[in-house]
């Protein structure tokens, strides 16, 4: 995929055409500049030479002109708002002719054509770009998508968050960071992915039907990371960020570099980060920092065009500490916690400290990609990667156990793919390949504790297939995948007298889409998608069983648990009458047979009628939790238009509608995410200011405001509190960039929750206890050279 | 022709590492469960009549799961005051109980024992490092005749000194228990 990228950059963005005159100090580079996705020409483009600071605008029809310049090598700058910026070295030796497509980068699913995610080109996407990560560098990958329509997070505290698409997560919604699918523990809703999103250049979550080519289980969404190819550039290119938090007092320094040469390109990304305790709008949530530690490296090499190589390897250590009074114990406390005004242990003291209950995480990833053209219409991809990841979980315990894990795992991961790719002469795409996936998983057993998830070893072999095309105004896509899963598991029984008991479980599954876009008019597409797949359960909805840290509640696997099959429905609308509006509707619904989801375990009473089971154990009574499967619909759309006015007003507006419903029981689904509004608008300075030796270029101002619902869809009952209230956020954000000669420095400031609104999130573990984050103002640095 | 044979063999691919060596995982070894409660023992002896000794007992020996527990209540002497003593064990193993009534009292500033009933009375005879009350031996007060429930609990890291009541102290729950109690004329 990159690879055909970097061809189309060669091919399309520099459709270079030499002109025979050639004079050291007299030659021009004419352009014109059009968006990408809708081939209409983009006025008010700004074009800078970086070396000379000197810079145009694009006119009305798109056009510019640069004269008077001296050959030699120099890189362009190319901004324009709503879009992320482009920078394009030229050798100027001749007079330039440059055809330069801009993506917006709000509006994902205008621009897929082409891009990296070209395979994607059907499913509703929305993507976020290199500047947008680099802004929000404080922030964890989680936080980064969650203004995306139609996803949501499921947090536990400020620092433990997993992404929501479309209702679904954990074991549904995959995360592949750099080809590769993340593993880790997908089980519970306190761990969060272990990906550092610094080391990507674009994010794409794929709200689709049925991701098939990448991995069983996934029941329509995937989360992608994607590194951009490095560029043929010789010159040392880099860039440094740092990033002050005021709540936590958190301080984020991320470094990159990367440099081509013949003999290999490479890249390397390391990251540091320290917060310490975080505040609501009125007090400390005692014991919520977090340090975190990451560092990548990328190497690349090609061999005649034919061959590419790519390594790439990544660490990922993160300490996290858990907000003290979320530890409660049973069902007595956790009443007298959730009526406190304050939680428990809330002092007025800032500590950088991380105690128990607290996390450690460490994941390590190495990854080997082959690819070989046999020609232009034929290539093999290879792909092997090896991970590991140890997740230690601390609880507060007695007698200076405090220090020994609850929880100890340690998890080894092996992929394997290949993958065969044919294009014919028409256009229609041809793709087929194989999954191998291999998992290890095994507890320390100087806890001391039984463990919650038993260990296992978990083999996982898939192959797919689809093609893709072109009949008349139609482009459609097929694909089929089956999979096979092989279980094996060594559990230690919960009764006395101890021992282990074996289990070994064998599954297939089916997955398959079919996917139709219609381009109505040059101005607006219609895509259909249907989509059908199959989840085994997982081992912890097997066979878990144990307390869970800060849920007060004691949490059961079922053994008798079937296999998942889900068919979801999407239907995407997409109008953008102009380069300055844009509307993109996508309707979807999914229906489960043999949903599996966490609710409280019922037994009968002495009168026979149903109740919630509360079990005694010495600590007190504990409701019980247990895997349980049923029927059930999620269904909701998304919107989003965004408009711009004079090039100098940006607006954007999303609206996300969602309802899950248990229909075996006729019960609302629990946990399903609240009905969201959010709206945000951008003003532009178009005037550049020159400064001393520098120019100030695309300073921004943007006022955002982020409304989330009641979740009134729940009945009284299923949850321990009702849901909170709905609550209104505003943001502002501000940021320039001063461009030298040789280098470029962005400032940025934000502040988050403005108004320092008391809150809680339903989504948000911690709801329970405490209230969600106060006022936030974030002072970013960018060095770009 | 060419598309022939990778289709081949990427299913052969996908049957060779199908059908690679799958070892059962190793078998885990059994954590210790060295913090584990398993019984309390509140054993209360008449100030006046050392004949008269009453035991409470919370017996729950396989943890969160399997059987339930077997709680054993008591019947007291109306008015008469009893001295309590609280032990607590690990009798996961019976050749090895472990007395978890040390480590609290080693760690004695860092637990307190709550009491509540209807018109019984349990008052604190022990103190801790900083002279707050922890309620390993306590006096307790039987008080007028009639069905009570006794209910204990023991607090890690409470909010010391306070009120005497659960709510006030916060912390974490390491034992909550109930007992039935017939106080007799």
């Amino acid at each position: 995929m990159l690879y055909n990228n970097l061809k189309l950059f060669l091919f399309v963005c520099l459709f270079i055409v030499f002109n025979l005159q050639a004079q050291n100090c007299n030659n021009y580079i004419k352009g014109r500049v059009f968006d990408k996705g809708t081939s209409l020409p983009l006025s008010f483009v700004n074009i800078l030479i970086q070396e000379s600071l000197k810079g145009t605008t694009s006119d009305k029809d798109g056009f510019f002109i640069l004269d008077n310049l001296c050959q030699g090598e120099i890189h362009l700058i190319i901004s324009h708002i709503g879009c992320d910026p482009k920078k394009i070295l030229i050798d100027l030796k001749k007079d330039t002719l440059l055809r330069i497509p801009m993506s917006h980068t709000l509006l994902g699913a205008i621009v897929v054509e082409g891009e990296q995610s070209s395979n994607n080109y059907f499913q509703s996407i929305s993507s976020l770009s290199r500047t947008t990560i680099e802004n929000n560098s404080n922030k964890t990958l989680g936080e980064l998508i969650q203004n995306e329509s139609g996803v949501n997070l499921m947090k536990n505290g400020s620092g433990i968050s997993k992404p929501i698409v479309h209702g679904l997560y954990g074991n549904r919604v995959k995360i592949i960071n750099n080809d590769i699918i993340q593993s880790g523990q997908y089980w519970g809703n306190g761990h969060a992915p272990e990906i550092d999103p610094l080391s990507a250049d674009k994010i794409t979550i794929i709200k689709g039907v049925s991701a098939i080519e990448y991995g069983a289980g996934n029941l329509g969404s995937v989360v992608l990371l994607e590194q951009q190819k490095i560029e043929k550039e010789p010159h040392l290119h880099g860039q440094t960020n740092y990033t002050y938090e005021s709540n936590g007092r958190g301080n984020n320094v991320n470094l990159r570099l990367e440099k081509y040469s013949k003999y290999f390109a490479w890249r390397i990304n390391g990251t540091l980060k320290k917060y310490g305790d975080k505040k609501s709008s009125t007090y400390f949530l005692n014991n919520t920092g977090y340090q975190e530690a990451n560092f990548s490296l990328t190497l690349q090499k090609s061999w005649k065009e034919k061959l590419f190589m790519d390594i790439y390897t990544s660490t990922f250590n993160t300490r996290l500490g858990i907000l003290r009074g979320s530890q409660v114990g049973n069902i007595t406390a956790l009443n007298i916690a959730l009526n406190a005004e304050i939680p428990d242990k809330t002092d007025s003291l800032f500590r950088y400290d991380i105690d128990a209950p607290k996390q450690e995480i460490n994941h390590h990833l190495a990854k080997l990609k082959l690819k070989y053209f046999f020609n232009e219409n034929n290539s093999i991809t290879f792909l092997l990667s090896g991970q590991l990841n140890h997740r230690k979980e601390f609880d507060v315990r007695r007698a200076g156990r405090s220090d020994i894990p609850s929880l100890d795992l340690l998890q080894h991961t092996y992929n394997s793919e290949f993958k065969y790719t044919h294009s014919f002469k028409n256009l229609w795409k041809f793709k087929i390949g194989n999954q191998n996936i291999i998992t290890n998983n095994t507890n320390d057993p100087n806890t001391g504790i039984l463990p919650l998830i038993p260990d296992y070893n978990n083999w996982k072999n898939g192959l797919f297939s689809t093609l893709s095309g072109k009949i008349n105004k139609a482009n459609f896509k097929i694909g089929f995948r089956y999979d096979t899963e092989l279980q094996k598991v060594a559990e230690i029984s919960n009764d006395l007298p101890r021992r282990i008991i074996r289990y070994e479980n064998n599954f297939h599954n089916i997955s398959g889409l079919s996917s139709v876009k219609f381009n109505l008019t040059s101005k607006q597409s219609l895509a259909i998608n249907s989509g059908y797949s199959e989840r085994n359960p997982g081992i912890n909805e097997l066979y878990s069983f144990g307390l869970h840290q800060g849920v007060s509640g004691l949490e059961e696997g079922t053994l008798s648990l079937k296999k998942e099959k889900a068919l979801k429905n999407t239907l995407e609308y997409i109008w953008y009458p102009s380069s300055n509006f844009s509307i993109n509707t996508l309707i979807y619904h999914q229906s489960f047979n043999g949903f599996i989801n966490l609710i409280p375990k019922q037994k009968e009473n002495i009168d026979g009628v149903l109740v919630n089971e509360i079990r005694t154990t010495l600590r007190g009574a504990f409701p019980v939790f247990m895997y349980q499967q049923t029927n059930a619909n999620i269904y909701g759309f998304d919107i989003s238009s965004q408009f711009s006015i004079r090039n100098s007003f940006f607006g954007l507006i999303k609206y996300s509608f969602l309802s899950g419903q248990d229909v075996k029981n006729k019960i609302p689904l629990i946990y399903m995410p609240s009905n969201s509004i959010f709206g945000s608008l951008k003003y532009q300075i178009n005037k550049s200011n020159i400064l001393n030796k520098g120019k100030f270029e695309n300073t921004e101002i943007e006022i955002n405001n982020r409304f989330i619902f009641e979740q009134k869809n729940i009945l009284i009952g299923q949850d321990f509190v009702s849901p909170p209230p709905s609550y209104n956020l505003f943001g502002l954000k501000f940021s320039t960039n001063l461009i030298l000669p040789n280098y470029k420095i962005r400032f940025f400031t934000e502040f988050n929750n403005l108004f320092n609104v008391k809150y809680r999130d339903y989504l948000n573990r911690q709801r329970y206890f405490a209230n969600d984050l106060g006022l936030s103002v974030i002072i970013g640095l960018n060095f770009k050279f | 022709m060419k598309l022939k044979k990778l289709l081949i063999l990427s299913i052969i691919g996908f049957i060779s590492f199908s059908s690679c060596k799958k070892d059962d995982p190793v078998t885990p070894v059994i954590p210790n469960e060295e913090e584990l409660i398993t019984t309390l023992n509140y054993t209360l002896t008449n100030a006046f009549d050392s004949t008269d000794v009453v035991t409470l007992t919370f017996v729950d020996l396989d943890g969160d799961g399997g059987n339930e527990p077997t709680i054993t209540g008591g019947s007291l002497n109306a008015n008469k005051t009893y001295n309590g003593t609280m032990e607590l064990l690990d009798e996961t193993d019976p050749a090895d109980v472990e007395d978890i009534t040390e480590e609290v009292l080693e760690e004695d500033e860092d637990h307190q024992f709550f009491f509540s009933a209807a018109s019984i009375t349990v008052n604190y005879s022990d103190v801790d490092t900083n002279n707050n009350p922890v309620g390993l031996q306590t006096s307790l007060d039987a008080g007028d005749a009639g069905l009570d429930t006794l209910k204990i609990t023991l607090i890690h890291e409470p909010t010391k000194p306070n009120n005497g009541t659960v709510a006030d102290a916060g912390g974490e729950v390491d034992i909550e228990v109930s007992f039935p109690i017939n106080v007799v004329q």
